[in-house]
C-alpha cells in the first residue's frame, strides 16, 4: 500500500491547565490518501473542525496539540511555526463556511486570489493575471475576465464560496480542507458548490478532506467518511459500507434519524438524550448514555477501533463482541 | 375539514428606510399575491430557498406586521378589520416558535417566567401556585422534568431550549402555530426528536401549523401539505404526496433534486440550477423563475403564469408544467 497523503496519529488537542486538561479531541487517528475525498463527519462538539484546524495548525493560541500529523511523510506538529505558512495554502488549501468573514471587502477578489500566488510563487505580473482568471474558470465564476475586478460585497454566497475556493486551488495543493463549505447556503447552490468541488478534484487529482454534520452531502461527494462523537472517531469506513452496514451504535442511530425524501416512515428513529459537552466525560465510551448496546465495560473503558472488514474499523465494546461470536 | 386560516392575494413590499446617504435601494416585494388556505389540524409546510419571502409571509398570517393588501382571515374572521384589542385576544389563539427561542429573550429570567409569559400576558396563569403546576405540565409535554423550571436558559442545550419553546407556544393553547425553521439550528439527532414531539403534540392537541422550512426531508415528515415559494409567490401547491413523487414545476423539480440524499448509491441524475436567486429588488418579467428555469420561452418573459389547478388539490405557476416523476428516487427504505 502506497503511503497515505496525510496521516493522522493519536492527535489530542487539549485546552486549559496541564494539570486538569479540557480534552476536545482525543486519539484521533485517520488517513486520506492522495487524490481521495473523505468526509469527517460528526454534530457539534464531535471536534471535527478543531481536527481540521490542527492539520493546518489554526487552532486557538490556547490550545496544546499531541501525535503526530504526517503529511508526505513530514510530521506537521513537529515543524517550526515559521515553515506553517509554506505548507498552508501551497501543500494545503482551506475553505471555510462563512466565506464574507475570511475575504477582504476593500480589496478586488482577484487582488486577493493574486496575493495567495504570490505568497508562494514568482512570476511575471502578466502571467500571474491570466493564472487568477483561469482559476476563477476552473471554479465557475461566469465572465471571469470582468469579475475579476470586483468586491466580495457585489457577489453571493454562492459566488464567494467559488472565489475562496479559488484562493485555496491558487498553487495547486495537494490536499484541500473545506469546513462546512456548503452550510450557508441554499440547497440549489449547494450543489453547484459541491459539483465545483468535485470537478476541481477531478481535473487536479487534489484530495479532499470534507469536514459537515451533513450526511446527505458525504454521501454525494464522498469516497469515505470519518464519523466522529465527542472528541473520538467511533467509525471509519467507504461511504458504500457505512451507509449499509455501519457498525458502531451512534452511526446506526444517526443514518436512522435523518429525514429524506423518500421514507415513508411515520415517526423518525430517534436518539435520545445530547451530546455531551466537551470535557464532561473522562472515561469509558462518551455515547453509552445515549446508546442502546451498552455494556458494564463502556463506563471504564474506551473502546479501541476495531476492525470490521476492508477498510472498515469502528470504535464499540458491543459491536467488538458480536464480531468474534 | 373546516378552514382554519385563509390568505388571499396577500402583498408585502419593504422599502429602503435606512439612513444612509446614497441612492435608496429599490422597495423588495417579498409577498407578491400570495393566497391559500390553512385547514384545521393540518399542518402546511412553505419551502423556498433564502429571501424567497417564507419568513416574512408568517409574519403576515400572525399580524406582526401589516400586508400593503390583500386579506387574512382567521377561524372566519377578517384581521384587517379588527380592533387592536380583538386582535390582541386573537394573538391567544395564534403562536410562534422560533428557530432559535431564546434570541430575544432575557437570559436572567426563569425558564417557568419565559414558559408562563403568554399565560400571564392573557391573565390565564391563575395563583402562584397553579402557575407552576401548569408550567410543570407544559415542561412534562415536552419531554423535560417539572424540576428545570427554577433553571435560566443558558443552562440548556440546543434541543432543550427548543422544547422549553414549544412548551411556551402551546401553553395558552393556540389553534394555529407558526413555527419558523425551528429544527434548522438543530444537531442532526436533535432534529428527529423535535420533529417528533411536535408531530405527537399536534395529534394529542389538534392544533393548525405553518411549518416554514428550507429542508425539503424534514417537510416530508411534518407536513400534509406543501407550498414552494420563489421571490415572493407561489410557485406550487399540493399534497405532500402529490409534491413529492411527481413535482409539477420544474423549480420544485429541482429543489427536490438538489437535495443531497443520504444514500451513497443514489448519486445520479442531479438537476443543477444555474445562476443564482435574482434579487428581490429586481423581479424578472413574467415567471419570476425563467432566468434560470431549463423549459423557458419567450413566453415566460411577457407573461406571468397563474397558479391553475393541474389536478384536484394541487395548483402550479408554470405555463409548461407538466409532471416530472421523480425517477431515481424510488420509495424504498
Amino acid at each position: 500500500m502506497t503511503e497515505p497523503l496525510l496521516d493522522i496519529r493519536n492527535l489530542c488537542v487539549d485546552f486549559g491547565p496541564a494539570s486538569k486538561p479540557l480534552r476536545v479531541a482525543h486519539n484521533i487517528s485517520f488517513t486520506v490518501g492522495a487524490g481521495e475525498t473523505v468526509g469527517l463527519v460528526g454534530e457539534s462538539g464531535s471536534g471535527k473542525s478543531m481536527t481540521a484546524l490542527s492539520v493546518l495548525r489554526l487552532v486557538p493560541e490556547a490550545a496544546r496539540l499531541s501525535g503526530e500529523i504526517l503529511y508526505g511523510g513530514r510530521d506537521l506538529l513537529a515543524l517550526p511555526k515559521r515553515d506553517m505558512p509554506e505548507v498552508r495554502g501551497k501543500e494545503i488549501g482551506m475553505v471555510f463556511q462563512e466565506p464574507m468573514s475570511s475575504l477582504n471587502p476593500v480589496m478586488t477578489i482577484g487582488a486577493q486570489i493574486e496575493e495567495a500566488i504570490l505568497l508562494h510563487e514568482r512570476m511575471p505580473a502578466a502571467e500571474r493575471r491570466k493564472r487568477v482568471i483561469d482559476l476563477l474558470r476552473l471554479v465557475g465564476m461566469p465572465d471571469p475576465e470582468a469579475r475579476v475586478n470586483a468586491y466580495p460585497g457585489q457577489f453571493s454566497g454562492g459566488m464567494r464560496q467559488r472565489v475562496m475556493a479559488a484562493i485555496a486551488m491558487a498553487c495547486n495543493p495537494r490536499l484541500l480542507i473545506a469546513d462546512e463549505p456548503t452550510t450557508a447556503l441554499d440547497v440549489t447552490i449547494q450543489a453547484q458548490v459541491l459539483a465545483m468541488m468535485l470537478d476541481i478534484r477531478d481535473r487536479l487529482n487534489s484530495a479532499i478532506l470534507l469536514i459537515t454534520h451533513d450526511l446527505g452531502v458525504v454521501a454525494e461527494v464522498c469516497e469515505r467518511i470519518v464519523v466522529m462523537y465527542a472528541g473520538h472517531v467511533v467509525e471509519d469506513a467507504d461511504v458504500h459500507t457505512l451507509f449499509s452496514r455501519p457498525r458502531h451504535p451512534y452511526t446506526q442511530g444517526l443514518l436512522q434519524s435523518v429525514p429524506t425524501l423518500t421514507d415513508t416512515r411515520k415517526r423518525l428513529y430517534q436518539i435520545p438524550g445530547s451530546v455531551p459537552p466537551a470535557g464532561t466525560i473522562t472515561q469509558g465510551c462518551p455515547f453509552r448514555a445515549r446508546c442502546p448496546k451498552r455494556l458494564d465495560r463502556c463506563a471504564v473503558e474506551m473502546p479501541p477501533m476495531v476492525t470490521q472488514g476492508p477498510s472498515h474499523r469502528a470504535a464499540c465494546w458491543a459491536t467488538a463482541m458480536e464480531a468474534v461470536a | 375539514m373546516s378552514v382554519l386560516v385563509k390568505i388571499e392575494n396577500l402583498t408585502k413590499t419593504f422599502a429602503d428606510t435606512s439612513m444612509s446617504l446614497g441612492p435608496k435601494r429599490p422597495p423588495v416585494r417579498a409577498v407578491d399575491g400570495v393566497s391559500f388556505e390553512v385547514m384545521k389540524g393540518e399542518a402546511l409546510a412553505v419551502v423556498g430557498e433564502s429571501g424567497c419571502g417564507k419568513s416574512t409571509l408568517g409574519r403576515l398570517l400572525l399580524h406582526l406586521i401589516q400586508p400593503d393588501s390583500g386579506k387574512i382571515d382567521f377561524e372566519g374572521e377578517d384581521l384587517n378589520a379588527m380592533g387592536s384589542e380583538q386582535i390582541r385576544r386573537m394573538r391567544q389563539r395564534m403562536q410562534m416558535v422560533f428557530q432559535d427561542p431564546f434570541g430575544s429573550l432575557s437570559p436572567r429570567r426563569t425558564i417557568a417566567d419565559i414558559i408562563a409569559e403568554p399565560m400571564d400576558a392573557f391573565g390565564l396563569s391563575g395563583t402562584r401556585k397553579e402557575r407552576r403546576e401548569k408550567v410543570a405540565e407544559l415542561l412534562r409535554q415536552v419531554g423535560l422534568p417539572p424540576a428545570y423550571m427554577d433553571r435560566k436558559p443558558r443552562q440548556f442545550s440546543g434541543g432543550q431550549r427548543q422544547r422549553i419553546g414549544i412548551a411556551r407556544a402551546i401553553s395558552v393553547d393556540p389553534a394555529f402555530i407558526v413555527a419558523d425553521e425551528p429544527v434548522s439550528a438543530l444537531d442532526v439527532s436533535i432534529q428527529a426528536q423535535i420533529i417528533n414531539l411536535m408531530q405527537d403534540l399536534q395529534e394529542s392537541k389538534g392544533f393548525s401549523y405553518l411549518f416554514i422550512a428550507h429542508d425539503l426531508a424534514v417537510v416530508r415528515h411534518i407536513a400534509d401539505r406543501v407550498a414552494v415559494m420563489y421571490l415572493g409567490r407561489i410557485v406550487e401547491l399540493g399534497t405532500k404526496e402529490q409534491i413529492y413523487s411527481a413535482p409539477h414545476h420544474p423549480y420544485t423539480e429541482a429543489l427536490l433534486s438538489a437535495a443531497p440524499h443520504p444514500d451513497p448509491s443514489r448519486r445520479t441524475g442531479r438537476i443543477i440550477l444555474e445562476g443564482d436567486v435574482p434579487s428581490p429588488t429586481n423581479v424578472p418579467s413574467g415567471c419570476a423563475f425563467r432566468t434560470r428555469c431549463p423549459l423557458a420561452q419567450d413566453r415566460c418573459a411577457k407573461e406571468r403564469p397563474a397558479l391553475r389547478e393541474v389536478e384536484p388539490g394541487r395548483v402550479t405557476a408554470c405555463h409548461f408544467a407538466m409532471p416530472h416523476p421523480i425517477a431515481n428516487r424510488s420509495t424504498a427504505a
